[in-house]
């Protein structure tokens, strides 16, 4: 998948904010007071700094002035030395508030729209099409969740707020110094254009510079997890030495690299704090000629060195910040390529909350490229209760055929009817819901045996996840777990072999009971004594459900009702085992060589002798 | 790296490190260990601290020239010497950005480089620790040590340490500035610092903690991100969209509530901060202000003072995040030192390592391997060998097995009867917990455990092939062999013709984990790797299990000729395979119960003959099975 699928879109941020836009007009509000209150505690300094050297209520703010006489104190400069201090406090305590408000504002509404777009993406995930996946790479589509959302909830709760400081600071802080001296103001300012552009343009050059550092960390973590993942073989092969050269490359690229980027920002910070704090000389300097002509007064000076020393800061970030913030409309426009991919069309739910479970294929054509079909004309009809064993050889198109009886991937001619309604006109969830499939390579959630099992039916009591854990033989499995039904699955818990992971999914598959069961070569990494343990459950259940069997074993499909045999996407045969083990063709080919086995095989039994096998053979 | 990003703290709850526990107090024995990965770079350290130390010193003389400025014009007025004082304010700025260049970059030079020794270490220690150790810790768990907390300490060790030194001296140096300027000022102004101490220490901690909770819930949705990935059609099949998106919800509003009390009690901190700052500020405005009023003091000193306030305040702040982190990060720091002091539970006796220490200097005399042993393997024996894991029931009991060259043992038995195990032990992975190892007639444990090791083939049943091409991965085995050679045992193994249909033929690139080959297909190329390493030993642990029966026969042909020369175990399910062997072991709750060959064992009618007529008709019919 390409980034560039999705035009990066200015305008895709803005639509996000909706439903917080009212919380972040506050924040940007409060941010404005905020800054308005940090700035003014200074001014109202340094206007008691001049009262003090002059000995002279008229030279400072009038209403304390007025505050400060109302006192009746016997030194009035003192009064309102005390009051200044006082007001100071005071305005420096509401910026407060107002800063608590806006880091509260922003980070409720950020919080929410984080919340929102992960929630969105995960439903997402559900709704789209098999086919989407089969495209996707799964690394890819975890970053876009992940990261990508990371980048932009970065954006909206620090970096927005970020630039809303230092621009805003600036468009306080400006009128009241060009108010106090229009010259000095100048001075003030004269460098920080540089500050930005140059970290602008700084931050945009070295940006491949930082791309490099993260691909070698990401080649260094490949490795050394392929390492940790493939132990066995290294060991197998005593091949440390091999694999310490092989990541100490990758440790040492990622090494320099990261090195590179750190000189990278040593230069920056060198040469931006040279400008910062020239900035902060030109205005003392410069303020100071101002002050000895009398042009202004000492306070002034005081204000403007505070004001400008505490500017400068965050407009030096603000370069970098802004060059940042790039990297969200990219990640908004790879997090919008699966919010707006297409996903699973919606139909009418039948009213039948159960169907019989009767499967009728009439000429169905598909594939998962349109210019190679992997099911050509396959026709059959199939009562509801029947057993149906599906043979072929790899490719031949049977787990196509169940993918498209689940609906996952489009019938691109004839149709699907389940209870003599077409597939394509019922609604997604009700069809699976009519079926129970168990996969050779199930799928299991990294969580306990028993909320595997209720996948299927949620509300399935503690006895009947015993009684299909019987009948898919994995009862003694379980029972042999440290904390049997609750045990945990996965790294943190049991790992489960092959053979335990498709008998749990084939319990789980029973559990749902479903109108349809079909196990797609679902017993392959099961031993022989398990398999026809297993068979002869089913065979129990014979007639309860229309069952699907597509074999990677003969056994499990010549008790069948009825076997289907398919060759590169068509059926080429159909019938019951005698019959089809009678006529010449690919299921009897399959039955001679089965018998050229059996025979050596007869012959070792034959030489001890011994009592005849009992069963089908 | 979506794998990186799912082992956050998610992986580590539960690995035996309480987090809580150890972010009580510093623990300077950890730090001091530590420590040492950046001394190594003394230099450097060496030049940061004086660096740092003329940094705080400028940073002080700002304030000051201030003063001067405001004190000279007070003065001299008109006569002022201003210039002066800029041109000594543009040299401080100079030697400034110098100084802070010079810091960035000693202090990633440190970051960079203690980061990579660490993991360097880590990894060395990974190949030699034993499959044990990976028993009880999940890849999760190892790649986010080697990963973020590497990261994370190495920055702590750093910047920690540049920002310690340059608080310290900078707080020093504006404390005795004040105090030499005038000193009963210097004291109001100073009341405030406890205050400060106390926010920074209320705060801060709670901050990271709950940052930590933030990183958890957050590995946590990436984790069931991944699982909606990974299971979709599980998720579609079993109707779950909703239920799933249920469950999440309850994920993102966990995610919800934590990070918005990270933020809320930052954004409650700075303004806290800010106001005790101002507090200060203005206690020195009025009392330096009367003193002013008094005609005790200049103005200059009065504006130095309170621009010191600010600048004191800054370091005490940063200072406060670093110890605070560092509480935090003591856990980190545990897991990671926990992974380079781990002692593998097989590694080679002294006396080996002896032996081969004195090899190293000179080339071992023909015959003979590194640790001055016999070079090649003829016999293989068990004497009473036992093995449990780790407080568990004994998995193997009282084995006793020996075995020659060009024989081909086939080890059988139900799942959970101990054959896996039994292999381990001969291949030295675990070693046994009673009885011995021989090779020929010596304990394994007397002799080099790479010696015996790269005189192994083993192919799993859940074979393992590396990101790159397939020639790369058959060179596994041996990594001088030429093309020639790979091709040859691709041939024997029975993988040539798949890997001739790819599109690049050998040089596909099969992606990380072999995501475009079948489970088949993986074991074949194992296979051919294991040929191609041209082993003395070779163990096959259900080696073919995925490949289908005409391939099989191909591999059985290849076999023969394979096992010439060789002692070989073989475990599995396919009798076809076990027939072949010279001799069948059957294994059955840990012991041995049935020895002999296949017409023997039939004839005797005991476990065998049982397995063998159960699986007769299984056998047959998978005559031609189709993995799909």
């Amino acid at each position: 998948m390409q980034t560039q699928e999705h035009r990066p879109d200015e305008r895709g941020l803005w639509r996000l904010t909706r439903g917080q836009r009212l919380r972040y007009a506050s924040a940007v509000i409060a941010i404005a007071l905020a800054n308005g209150c940090m700035l003014g505690a200074p001014v109202v300094a340094g206007y008691a700094l001049d009262v003090v050297t002059r000995a002279d209520l008229g030279v400072g703010l009038a209403p304390l002035g007025w505050m400060a006489s109302r006192l009746g104190a016997v030194d009035p400069v003192l009064a309102y030395l005390l009051v200044s201090a006082l007001v100071a406090m005071l305005v420096t305590a509401l910026g407060a508030v107002f800063m608590f408000l806006r880091g509260r504002w922003a980070a409720k509404a950020s919080e929410m729209l984080a919340r929102r777009v992960r929630d969105s993406l995960f439903r997402r995930l559900h709704d789209l099409p098999a086919s989407f996946f089969d495209e996707a790479d799964t690394g890819d589509l975890l970053q876009r969740c992940s990261s990508d959302v990371e980048t932009v909830r970065l954006f909206l709760s620090s970096q927005v707020v970020e630039i809303g400081r230092a621009v805003l600071l600036l468009a306080v802080m400006a009128p009241v110094l060009f108010l106090l001296d229009a010259r000095l103001a100048a001075l003030g300012v004269c460098l920080m254009p540089f500050l930005v552009v140059g970290g602008v343009v700084f931050f945009s050059r070295v940006k491949r510079q930082f791309q490099i550092a993260d691909e070698s960390e990401g080649a260094m973590t490949t490795v050394l997890q392929e390492n940790l993942t493939g132990i066995r073989a290294v060991r197998a092969f005593a091949r440390q030495a091999h694999e310490i050269e092989r990541f100490g490359r990758r440790n040492r690229a990622y090494r320099d690299n990261i090195f590179r980027v750190n000189r990278l920002e040593a230069i920056y910070w060198g040469v931006s704090d040279l400008f910062c704090l020239s900035q902060i000389g030109v205005v003392l300097v410069a303020g100071g000629m101002f002050l000895a002509a009398g042009d202004i007064t000492v306070g002034e000076l005081f204000v403007f060195v505070s004001l400008i020393a505490q500017v400068i800061w965050p407009v030096r970030q603000l370069g970098e910040v802004l060059t940042d913030s790039g990297k969200a409309v990219v990640s908004l426009g790879r997090i919008n390529h699966i919010l707006e991919s297409q996903p699973e069309s919606r139909e009418p739910v039948p009213e039948t909350p159960r169907a019989s479970g009767a499967i009728a294929f009439e000429d169905v054509r598909a594939g998962y490229k349109p210019d190679r079909a992997a099911v050509v004309d396959f026709s059959a009809r199939i009562p509801a209760g029947q057993t149906v064993g599906i043979v072929g050889p790899p490719g031949s198109g049977k787990s196509t055929l169940v993918r498209l009886l689940m609906r996952l991937y489009p019938i691109h001619c004839g149709r699907i009817l389940v209870d003599d309604l077409d597939v394509r006109e019922v609604d997604r969830r009700w069809l699976r819901g009519q079926l129970g499939v168990a996969m050779q390579e199930p799928f299991l959630y990294s969580r306990s045996v028993a909320e595997n099992l209720r996948v299927a039916r949620p509300d399935a009591t503690d006895d009947e996840l015993a009684a299909v854990a019987r009948e898919a033989a994995i009862d003694d499995a379980i029972d042999g777990f440290p904390e049997r039904y609750e045990t945990q699955i996965g790294e943190r818990g049991v790992m489960l072999s092959g053979g335990q992971r498709q008998r749990l999914a084939l319990a789980r598959a029973l559990l749902k009971d479903p109108p349809i069961l079909v196990l797609d070569d679902s017993l392959s990494a099961v031993d022989t004594g398990t398999e026809t343990r297993i068979l002869e459950a089913l065979a129990r259940r014979r007639g309860r459900h229309t069952t699907l069997v597509i074999a990677h074993r003969l056994s499990s499909v010549r008790q069948a009702d009825r076997i289907l045999v398919m060759e590169r996407g068509r059926l080429v045969q159909d019938g019951v085992h005698e019959d089809l083990a009678a006529a010449p063709g690919p299921y009897r080919r399959l039955c001679e060589i089965q018998g050229l086995l059996e025979e050596t095989m007869e012959q070792d039994l034959a030489r001890p002798a011994r009592r005849k096998d009992d069963d089908n053979g | 790296m979506a794998e990186a990003e799912l082992s956050g703290a998610d992986v580590d709850r539960g690995d035996g490190f309480d987090d809580e526990a150890a972010a009580a107090g510093l623990q300077r024995e950890l730090w001091k260990r530590l420590f040492a990965y950046a001394w190594v770079y003394k230099r450097n350290i060496a030049l940061l601290a004086v660096v740092a130390l003329f940094t705080a010193m400028f940073e002080v003389a700002y304030p000051l020239i201030a003063k001067w400025v405001v004190d000279d014009v007070a003065a001299n007025g008109a006569d002022a010497s201003l210039w002066l004082w800029g041109l000594l304010h543009l040299g401080c700025n100079v030697a400034m950005a110098t100084l802070v260049w010079a810091l960035v970059w000693q202090s990633g030079k440190i970051q960079a480089y203690a980061s990579h020794d660490i993991r360097r270490d880590a990894f060395a220690n990974l190949q030699r620790l034993s499959f044990s150790y990976y028993d009880h810790r999940s890849t999760g768990w190892l790649l986010a040590r080697l990963t973020g907390d590497c990261n994370r300490l190495t920055d702590i060790l750093a910047w920690a340490f540049l920002d310690i030194v340059w608080g310290a001296t900078m707080m020093l140096g504006i404390v005795v500035a004040m105090l030499a300027i005038e000193w009963r000022l210097a004291l109001v102004t100073l009341a405030i610092v406890p205050m400060i101490g106390w926010l920074s220490a209320k705060f801060r901690k709670r901050i990271l903690g709950t940052a930590r909770l933030v990183r958890s819930a957050n590995s946590r949705i990436t984790g069931a991100y991944n699982e909606s990935i990974m299971g979709v059609l599980t998720s579609k099949a079993f109707v779950r969209e909703q239920a799933n998106s249920r469950d999440f919800g309850k994920l993102t509003t966990t995610m919800y509530r934590v990070s918005l009390r990270n933020l809320v009690l930052s954004a409650l901190y700075v303004p806290l901060v800010l106001l005790v700052t101002a507090l200060a500020t203005n206690l020195t405005l009025v009392a330096g202000g009367s003193l002013l009023h008094a005609g005790a003091l200049g103005v200059g000193t009065l504006i130095a003072f309170m621009m010191f306030v600010r600048h004191f305040f800054d370091p005490m702040e940063v200072m406060g995040h670093w110890f605070a982190e560092m509480q935090m990060a003591q856990a980190a720091a545990e897991r990671v030192l926990s992974l380079i002091d781990a002692v593998p539970e097989v590694r080679d006796s002294e006396a080996v390592r002896r032996a081969l220490a004195a090899t190293a200097r000179t080339a071992p005399r023909p015959g003979l391997a590194a640790d001055g042993g016999q070079k090649r393997i003829e016999r293989v024996d068990l004497k009473d060998v036992g093995f449990a894991y780790q407080g568990a029931a004994p998995v193997l009991r009282d084995v006793n097995l020996g075995v020659g060259m060009d024989e081909t043992v086939a080890i059988v038995g139900p799942t959970g009867s101990g054959k896996s195990t039994l292999v381990n032990i001969i291949c030295r992975f675990y070693e046994p917990t009673s009885g011995q190892v021989l090779i020929n007639g010596v304990d394994y444990r007397q002799r080099g455990l790479h010696w015996l090791q790269s005189n192994l083939g083993v192919v799993l049943q859940n074979a393992h092939v590396f990101s790159g091409s397939l020639r790369e991965n058959i060179r596994y085995g041996r990594l001088a062999a030429s093309d020639e050679e790979v091709e040859w045992c691709a041939k024997l193994a029975g993988a040539h013709d798949f890997i001739m249909e790819m599109e690049r033929g050998y040089d596909t690139e099969i992606g990380e984990a072999g995501g475009r080959l079948s489970a088949g297909q993986r074991q074949l190329v194992s296979f051919a790797r294991a040929i191609l390493a041209d082993p003395q030993i070779l163990v096959m642990d259900e080696a073919t299990s995925s490949v289908d029966t005409e391939t099989e026969l191909k591999i059985q042909q290849g076999l023969k000729f394979l096992l010439q020369g060789r002692i070989s175990f073989v475990i599995a399910h396919r009798l076809s395979t076990i027939r072949n062997a010279t001799r069948i072991v059957m294994i059955d709750g840990g012991r041995i119960v049935e020895t002999g060959d296949h017409a023997t064992l039939l004839a005797a009618d005991g476990h065998y003959a049982e397995l063998y007529r159960q699986q007769r008709l299984d056998e047959a019919t998978r005559g031609r099975a189709m993995p799909e």
